[in-house]
């Protein structure tokens, strides 16, 4: 033992640097091999691992969005295997990815369809939602997220036309509810022998309606299928009329709204 | 295909034929509904008349008021003015009585109209038009500033109504309704 220390000792700092020299050299060269090349057995196992991560793919069986199975194909061919095998699988994730991206937009549209007639339908405000609850769908509907430039300016539509309902007076109240006031108003003042009051509710409820010549149809009979009118009058006469008579007889059948949510025809029956 | 084309033409007649008898034959509760319809405007005409004779109307209102009236009448109709200070019965074409009543030489003017009802119920004529006969009671008073109440009288008339059923097409929709329009306004009566 005293023998080797001896030995240790008896050596040059030259001699030592040079031994340190060839032990980082050869430890360095050790360490390029492990990550730069692969061994065969890893390369093999990579393969294999890609060939796994592929097969779900090609079998349409991963629950993996698009997205993610697009980079997961990307990724495994970046690598370049060389393998005859992997790169025929990765021929046919990528075929199955293109029809996965056919699917997706096939539904998307169809999504955006379904919104875009529903949007058009809150537009229209057939069952005269108050604006509360025209906002609740608007809001159903942003919530499913749809990329669609058409439903974009649909539901900024929707959302002035809300607003307008809520600054327009009355403002939750259905139209249908706000129609029936209005016309109340015209005839009670009339009745009252407040004429200036019915003319300016006169001239505000126009407001509601697309022009002054949108028809009103006054339904006297209905029975089954055979429906009797009055003889089709526009708004304007009929709440002219309203004032000249001081009487409403008529109740509130059907509102036919055009896309700015204006109505563009009224139908009344009798009480 | 001779034996389906005559079914179809069968069927396509039968199902005319239900219709037309469906507007020929009204049941009792649509020639309610038709009856109504014609005692209604009738009453729109009472409220008319009563606005255009209306001093306080202003005068746009009273010419507005006065198209909705005409187009009340068949054309040519006529409507009789009679009074208590002379026998004869004057007869107006429609405008031009609505013209007169808007002008009356008085500081203020009431017209009412009550007991209108029917005394000849709508009958259907060959043509499909149904006629009837509505009589009115018009109470007419005119005043003066000064003197009050100078004039007064009751007034029975009878207003011939024709009803007939059309068809139009209103935003794509195919619309029975029933045109109701009044015929001359005849004098039957006067008194205090």
């Amino acid at each position: 033992m005293s023998e080797i220390l001896n030995r240790i000792t008896s050596l040059r700092w030259q001699q030592f640097v040079i031994i340190l020299m060839m032990a980082t050299v050869l430890a360095g060269t050790e360490g390029c091999k492990s990550t730069g090349k692969l061994s065969k057995k890893e390369r093999k196992a990579q393969i294999e691992n890609a060939k796994k991560q592929l097969q779900p793919i090609i079998a349409g069986a991963t629950t993996l969005t698009y997205d993610e199975q697009k980079r997961i194909v990307d990724e495994i061919m970046n690598k370049n295997y060389g393998d005859q095998e992997l790169d025929e699988m990765i021929i046919e994730a990528q075929k199955k990815l293109k029809s996965v991206l056919a699917a997706e937009e096939k539904m998307n549209a169809q999504k955006a369809d379904i919104a875009k007639a529903s949007l058009y339908d809150l537009l229209l405000n057939k069952d005269n939602k108050s604006a509360d609850e025209l906002q609740r769908e608007l809001d159903k509907i942003r919530a499913q997220n749809i990329k669609s430039a058409d439903n974009d300016e649909l539901m900024a539509r929707l959302e002035k036309k809300i607003q307008e309902m809520r600054t327009s007076g009355g403002a939750d109240l259905p139209v249908k509810s706000q129609l029936e006031n209005a016309f109340n108003t015209i005839a009670n003042a009339a009745s009252a022998g407040n004429l200036s009051q019915a003319d300016a509710t006169i001239q505000k409820t126009l407001q509601y309606f697309s022009s002054d010549d949108v028809p009103v149809l006054i339904i006297i009979s209905r029975e089954g299928s055979m429906v009797d009118y009055d003889k089709p009058t526009n708004i304007k006469r009929y709440l002219n009329l309203l004032k000249d008579t001081k009487t409403n007889k008529n109740a509130i059948d059907a509102i036919m709204t055009d896309t700015n949510g204006k109505i563009k025809g009224l139908d009344l029956i009798k009480k | 295909m001779r034996k389906l084309l005559s079914l179809v033409i069968l069927v396509s007649l039968f199902a005319m034929s239900d219709r037309v008898a469906a507007q020929d034959n009204l049941s009792p509760k649509r020639k309610q509904a038709v009856d109504s319809l014609a005692l209604e405007k009738v009453r729109d005409l009472s409220k008319y008349i009563s606005i255009i004779g209306d001093k306080k109307t202003p005068w746009s209102d009273a010419q507005r008021v006065i198209e909705r009236a005409v187009e009340l009448f068949m054309e040519n109709s006529e409507i009789g003015v009679s009074s208590l200070g002379r026998q004869d019965v004057n007869y107006y074409k429609v405008r031009e009585y609505f013209d007169r009543l808007m002008q009356l030489n008085y500081d203020r003017v009431t017209i009412d109209w009550y007991k209108i009802q029917y005394v000849s119920d709508l009958v259907r004529q060959p043509d499909g038009t149904y006629v009837g006969v509505i009589t009115i009671y018009q109470r007419f008073q005119a005043y003066d500033k000064e003197k009050g109440l100078v004039y007064e009288d009751t007034t029975k008339k009878d207003i011939t109504v024709y009803v007939k059923r059309k068809e139009t097409q209103i935003g794509g929709r195919l619309i029975g309704f029933w045109d109701v329009m009044l015929g001359d306004i005849r004098v039957k009566e006067t008194s205090k």
